[in-house]
């Protein structure tokens, strides 16, 4: 019952892992601007990763930033979805096979939804995320029957 | 008896408890409506608020390791909230309710209305985090601004409702005495202290520009920065109820004016005045960047402090 209200709720919270930043601008203009409004989904950005519920991972997971995420990862509270955003944390993309990456992020958390493309389209996060809340309507179900 | 139990269906259901917290949750989801409507985007659904709490129920609540007194990290939501609850079952709404009827109820708004900062206060510096300490500093050098314009103004209204005679500390008083005699907001001597109160509000809401101690860009979320779930969810029924307390408040100050004889009829007129309040608030929300503060501090401390000062200048000596 709750889940059906709940999941029109999702809140965003980005991780960037040593992304190149493209990934990250064009996350930021999907929120920002007019046209890709995702505040119409009830989506909204958070500063803090105890409030979050989707997961937006960018970035190829650099030796820097591998502590960093998996310490972040554990602060989010259940349930949450993970995404991964753009090729880099799904297989490292321009950056495989690199002496200073530990990705690819499957390595560390179990991922929800792969959102390919390098940069990704706004239209895909768009895409990633509403199948996210589909999963994480799912998890809801799980998580209170536990 | 009978008032009594009159009394707790006033606090929980209405007007305050139930009524209170919808519509203190709608008119929230409005004024983000009107934000996003002001910057040309579509904004969310009204009930997003709403979502929200319910989204939060179904959350864990993780407390951090290194709190540092987790009893008061659990409870200082509730500080808040409470004072909340307690501010809307007091506060008359002019022709609908009249309030609890105490006689000097207009202090004992002093003392509620600085719960919410409290609770901010205990909370966040209980939390461990560095975010939330810096964001504790900040809401505490400007609850100390924003407290003095609203105590001024406070005591500008009583002694312009006491006509004369000394003070009048009853809220029931004040409305009853704009109902017979036309609201402030129409008297000139009343105009500053109307423009003090409406920075005042501002500036306990924390709307920019006074958006200094939750600042998503500097400070992360503040002192809720460690809060999920449950608690979380209590800070946002918090904000609503104090949303709400506050319009109430304006309107029972300035505006408190009725709209004809029957309870329904000026049930709409209020909430046609809020909704009208909150979409003011979101025009200064969507167009003002944020104060530092050091500027921050000195504005509340100036400004609305000098205005407060000339309507209380102008009701003492005219
Ligand atoms: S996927 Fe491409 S655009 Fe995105 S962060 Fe990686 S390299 Fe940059």
């Amino acid at each position: 019952m709750l889940s059906r209200y709940a999941v029109k709720s999702p809140w965003l919270f980005r991780i960037n892992t040593g992304s190149c930043n493209g990934c990250d601008v064009e996350l930021a203009t999907t929120a920002l601007i007019p046209r890709y409004d995702v505040e119409r989904l009830g989506c909204k950005y958070t500063g803090s990763p105890k409030h979050a519920d989707i997961v937006l991972v960018t970035g190829p997971i650099t030796a820097r930033s591998e502590s960093y995420l998996i310490r972040m990862l554990d602060e989010i509270p259940e349930p949450r979805v993970v995404v991964a955003i753009g090729i880099c944390p799904i297989s490292g993309g321009v950056y495989r096979d690199s002496y200073s990456i530990r990705g690819p992020l499957d390595k560390f958390v179990e991922v929800d939804v792969n959102v390919s493309g390098c940069p990704i389209r706004p239209q895909s996060i768009l895409d990633g995320v509403a199948q996210a809340i589909g999963i994480w309507k799912e998890k809801i179900k799980i998580f209170h029957k536990a | 008896m009978i008032t009594l139990s009159a009394s707790i269906l006033a606090y929980l259901f209405f007007p305050g408890g139930m009524f209170a917290i919808i519509f203190g949750l709608l008119l929230l989801g409005m004024e983000r409506i009107a934000v996003a409507r002001f910057q040309g985007r579509i904004g969310p659904p009204i009930f997003q608020n709403l979502f929200d709490v319910i989204k939060l129920r179904t959350k864990e609540f993780l407390v951090p390791e290194d709190a540092t007194n987790r009893l008061m990290f659990i409870i200082a939501p509730f500080f808040g909230f409470g004072g909340m609850m307690t501010a809307i079952f007091i506060l008359p709404v002019s022709g609908v309710y009249d309030g609890a009827g105490a006689s000097s109820d207009l202090v004992v708004l002093i003392y509620l209305m600085a719960l919410p900062a409290v609770s901010h206060i205990f909370g966040g510096s209980s939390s461990g985090s560095t975010y939330a300490a810096i964001a504790v500093s900040r809401e505490a050098i400007l609850m100390f601004a924003y407290e003095i314009t609203f105590v001024i103004v406070l005591f500008t209204v009583a002694l312009q409702a006491g006509a004369g005679d000394g003070a009048l500390f009853s809220l029931k008083g004040i409305v009853d005495y704009q109902v017979r005699n036309g609201s402030f907001v129409h008297d000139l001597k009343m105009i500053p202290a109307f423009v003090a109160f409406v920075i005042f509000m501002l500036a306990t809401l924390e709307v920019p520009p006074f958006h200094i101690a939750e600042n998503d860009g500097d400070v992360m979320k503040g002192y809720y920065m460690e809060y999920s779930g449950m608690p979380l969810a209590v800070f946002e029924l918090t904000h609503a109820l104090k949303l709400l307390v506050l319009i109430t408040v304006l309107q029972i100050f300035f505006m408190p004016g009725l709209a004809g004889g029957s309870i329904v009829v000026n049930l709409l007129w209020y909430m046609m005045k809020s909704a009208a309040i909150v979409i003011g608030i979101a025009l200064v929300h969507a167009s003002m960047p944020s104060f530092r503060v050091d500027q921050a501090f000195k504005f509340l401390m100036i400004v609305p402090v000098f205005l407060a000062l000339l309507s209380l200048g102008l009701v003492l000596f005219l």
